[in-house]
């Protein structure tokens, strides 16, 4: 569905991704894991237009990706969640819902949307007239991820979801993902917190110092001490 | 006390255009964080247009008002197409340099294209005649003013909570990015809030020339100045304070004018200036502005 | 980012400082000498409406130097300079002028200043004096305001400088010009004290005051961490900037002879502020670059404003011409080279690229 193939990407004089592939198929959930720095958030804003890539292509459902502005490429149907929540702070829940639905007119399937994102984040509907800026961290993630949704995306991208989160929230917000999957969608998971992530991840890749370290199933990086392998580059898939 | 009543109404119907000015401005910086210098020849091109209109015969006041108000919206799409997309993502000197440029350009368009000396504009004149309601008397602008102003502001209000690209610009005033991450167009959003700076500045300068009579191609200069004004004090940026700030400088001025004395007219504007310099040693950020970190978004 | 580390620098070693104070000087006398070597020029070969342009580009160039002090340091917009170039001209007016023309002139001015007349020199230092001092006042309030709030503030100084002018007849004349004032300054000095601006310009910039102002204008967070007083600084800038301008406004006094309050208001702002623009306010030679590009082109374009005969081709008068180009020129240098014309860089800067690039195709030949 996705294909991310040989892409660089430079900030000014400093390359922050060098020659990286990455394919997500329809149905998978797929882990991008790796330290700070290491060009996982790079490699997503490209995949949204947000960063020019300095080499190699971008391809959603077969399509080249490079020509389309953001805009387009959310129309196509790819999403990101962004990293660090990014609700609009000075906005009720239900015009975060509204806005994440800007593709489309607010028809009949719109108001069915937003009771499904209630469904799924119930705590939101109990909120929905509160502002973005008065929500508790875990409430925030939910309602990125529901603003995500409400796009009907066919491929979502979440940029570390788990970030600042207590890790009663994690687990939540990790079973939501997991749960996601049962609605037909296709899942690219940026996370720091490898562990959680490698137990219901269908693949994995590892991004350190911008270059890619490893990609294959997720149950491989499981075993003991592969993963910090694959953070300093021995492991081989 | 009929007196004060009467002066609160002027002072309102004064502050009101001010507000509608200061809003056009804080829309446009709150979406693009762009100080629109060029802002005040929106009433020059209201009034030429006006003018145009008039010497080719048309003299309907309500197909003058309605035509001045297209002209002004339409060229404030077309200066932000041509002039301020290309310094979008510049530091905000840049844009209020370009800003700057922009407005001299018009005023000298005005200048090159029709006389650098002021030209009568009667046709709205009608306005000025005064009505008599319970024993006080007042213009029938004042009162249209007021009243539209208000109606203005309300359907602003709507717009911005109740229709999609309206939500955008709110949340774009914070976070553009994630605005294009939702799938909005950003060329769209700041089209939308020029055009709606323009519209609304094409109301206050219908006001405007309907007072003075008259238009000059360097009329928009202080109003622009005050309006800017009336940003600072509201806190930059900030909506309800750009309406806030306008009616508050309208009462000013007309205190002043109440206040001094015919012999010192002359500091009628330096005044009000420096009453807004006082005003923001006590509180640099305005009356509705946050308290601005060191860092934060600002111009 | 790296502003900041040299500013940082700056603070132990002496021996880096001395260096670095050699290269602004270098740079300052390089302006200063070709400066000087304009004006002798025009001096001994130019007409006297020559000599008149000249007087009054290089009036500008005062003005506009004073402007980059504060502005392309601080990166705050001002627009209030006019203000304090009216200051200069009436304070040294009022000084200088001899008793007998103010006692018809003025023969009720406040403080008994009708019967003070003190000479050119002194007028000109106590008018500079008081103009800074009115800086510092106004600086104080200043510094306190970030961005567009500071930038409307100097728009309010300008504002309240013209209505006090305007309006306080027994002191100022009010609308009326103010004549009578001792024509004692020539090209030459108008050419001595830019050299001398320009210089204190270059070396201001290169200070550690100048540097960490700078810093903290590209990154006030980092600046404030690293200790750097960002209001004292900028009221140095700010202080030091109405001083040169006021400079400008009090020599212009000295030249004409003649002063109008309407002379210093939005037009003479917006004009020098377009000339900082374009030749690039971050850096002083493009104060230099910018008075020069602009009193020429302006100039050229004030003879077709008139009206002109092109091939038997008669045009009419074109009034806002003038205007109309340089508001094109405004927004053409903002939307393609932002920095102005010398894009932040100074003089010594290019002169050293130009040798490395021509060496670098001597050794290709």
């Amino acid at each position: 569905m996705l294909e991310i193939d040989g892409v660089s990407i430079n900030y000014g004089p400093v390359s922050a991704v060098r020659d990286v592939s990455l394919k997500v198929e329809q149905g998978e959930i797929v882990a991008l894991l790796g330290p700070n720095g290491a060009g996982k958030t790079s490699l997503l804003s490209a995949a949204m237009g947000l960063r020019p890539l300095a080499a190699g292509s971008i391809r959603f459902k077969g399509e080249d990706m490079r020509r389309l502005d953001t805009e387009s490429r959310v129309r196509r149907g790819l999403t990101l969640t962004p990293e660090g929540r990014k609700v609009f702070a000075n906005l009720t829940v239900l015009e975060n819902l509204d806005l994440g639905a800007a593709t489309r007119a607010r028809g009949a399937d719109f108001h069915a949307d937003i009771e499904m994102c209630f469904e799924l984040f119930p705590i939101l509907a109990e909120r929905r007239h509160q502002t973005g800026g008065s929500l508790s961290g875990g409430e925030q993630q939910m309602l990125a991820i529901a603003r995500s949704l409400m796009s009907r995306p066919s491929l979502l991208m979440l940029d570390e979801p788990s970030l600042g989160l207590a890790p009663r929230i994690v687990g939540q917000i990790f079973r939501l993902i997991r749960d996601l999957r049962q609605r037909d969608l296709t899942i690219l998971l940026v996370e720091q917190n490898a562990h959680e992530v490698l137990r219901f991840a269908d693949r994995a890749y590892v991004l350190s110092t911008g270059e890619c370290r490893y990609s294959g199933p997720a149950a491989r990086l499981q075993e003991a001490g592969a993963l910090m392998q694959a953070y300093i580059g021995e492991l081989v898939a | 006390m009929d007196y004060l009543i009467e002066q609160a109404l002027n002072g309102f119907s004064i502050g009101a255009q001010y507000s509608l000015l200061a809003l056009g401005l804080a829309i446009v910086f709150s979406v693009m964080g762009l100080v629109n210098f060029a802002h005040g020849e929106f009433i020059g091109v209201a009034g030429y247009a006006m003018f145009a209109m008039a010497a080719m015969g048309m003299t309907d006041p309500l197909l003058l008002v309605v035509f001045a108000m297209a002209t002004v919206t339409l060229v404030a799409l077309v200066l932000e197409r041509i002039a301020f997309r290309p310094v979008r993502n510049a530091p905000s000197t840049t844009g209020l340099l370009t800003a700057f440029g922009v407005g001299i350009i018009l005023q000298n368009l005005f200048l090159l294209m029709v006389s650098p000396r002021p030209k009568a504009v009667p046709e709205l004149s009608a306005l000025n005649q005064t009505v008599d309601v319970w024993g006080h008397n007042f213009t029938i602008l004042q009162f249209l003013e007021v009243g539209v102003t208000t109606v203005a502001i309300a359907g602003l209000v709507w717009f911005l909570k109740g229709t999609r690209i309206g939500l955008a610009m709110r949340a774009a005033a914070l976070d553009f990015t994630t605005v294009r991450l939702m799938g909005m167009r950003a060329n769209r959003v700041i089209a939308t809030a020029f055009a709606i700076s323009g519209l609304l500045a094409s109301i206050a300068a219908i006001f405007f020339i309907a007072r003075r009579g008259a238009i000059d191609p360097f009329m928009g200069l202080l109003p622009v100045l005050k309006a800017f004004v009336a940003c600072v004090l509201g806190g930059f940026g900030s909506l309800p304070g750009a309406v806030v700030g306008g009616l508050l400088l309208g009462f000013v001025e007309v205190m002043l004018i109440v206040l001094l004395p015919d012999k010192l007219a002359g500091l009628r504007d330096a005044s009000v200036f420096l009453i807004v310099g006082a005003i923001l040693v006590f509180r640099p950020q305005g009356i509705l502005g946050r308290r601005v970190e060191l860092g934060d978004k600002t111009a | 980012m790296n502003t900041i580390a040299f500013a940082e620098r700056t603070r132990g070693g002496r021996p880096f400082l001395d260096a670095r104070l050699a290269g602004n000087l270098r740079g300052a006398l390089w302006l200063a000498l070709i400066a000087a070597a304009i004006g002798l020029f025009v001096m001994a070969f130019g007409s006297p409406f020559i000599v008149r342009l000249t007087a009054t580009a290089f009036i500008n160039l005062i003005a506009v130097v004073g402007l980059q002090i504060f502005m392309g340091n601080s990166n705050v917009v001002n627009i209030g300079h006019a203000g304090f170039m009216a200051l200069g001209a009436y304070f040294t007016a009022i000084f200088a002028t001899p008793v007998m023309i103010k006692a018809t002139m003025i023969p009720n001015a406040p403080f008994g200043l009708a019967g003070v007349e003190v000479g050119a020199l002194y007028a000109f230092l106590i008018s500079v004096g008081l103009t800074s001092l009115i800086g510092l006042l106004s600086g104080l309030v200043l510094v306190r305001l970030a961005g567009i709030a500071a930038t409307i503030l100097t728009i309010s100084i300008l504002v309240i400088v013209q209505g006090v002018l305007v309006t306080w007849t027994d002191l100022f004349r009010g609308a009326q010009a103010f004549f009578g004032i001792p024509k004692v300054v020539g090209l030459g000095l108008i050419v001595a004290a830019a050299a001398a601006v320009l210089v204190v310009a270059r070396l201001f910039k290169g200070s550690r005051a100048g540097v960490q102002l700078r810093a903290s204008a590209t990154d006030p967070l980092a600046a404030e961490a690293m200790g750097v007083d960002v209001k004292r600084l900028r009221l140095v800038a700010w202080v030091l900037g109405s001083a040169v301008v006021g400079c400008a406004g009090a020599l212009y006094a000295l030249y004409a002879g003649t002063i109008n309050a309407r002379a210093f208001y939005f037009h003479t702002a917006f004009l020098t502020l377009a000339m900082s623009i374009v030749g690039g306010m971050r850096s002083v030679t493009g104060a230099m670059v910018g008075v020069a590009l602009l009193t020429v082109l302006l100039e050229l374009i004030r003879i077709v404003e008139g009206g002109i005969t092109v091939f038997g081709i008669a045009f009419p008068e074109m009034l806002g011409l003038s205007g109309l180009m340089l508001g094109v020129i405004i927004v053409g240098v903002m939307c393609f080279r932002s920095d102005g014309f010398m894009g932040g860089h100074e003089i010594e800067e290019v002169v050293t690229a130009l040798r490395r690039r021509l060496v670098a195709r001597k050794r290709e030949a």
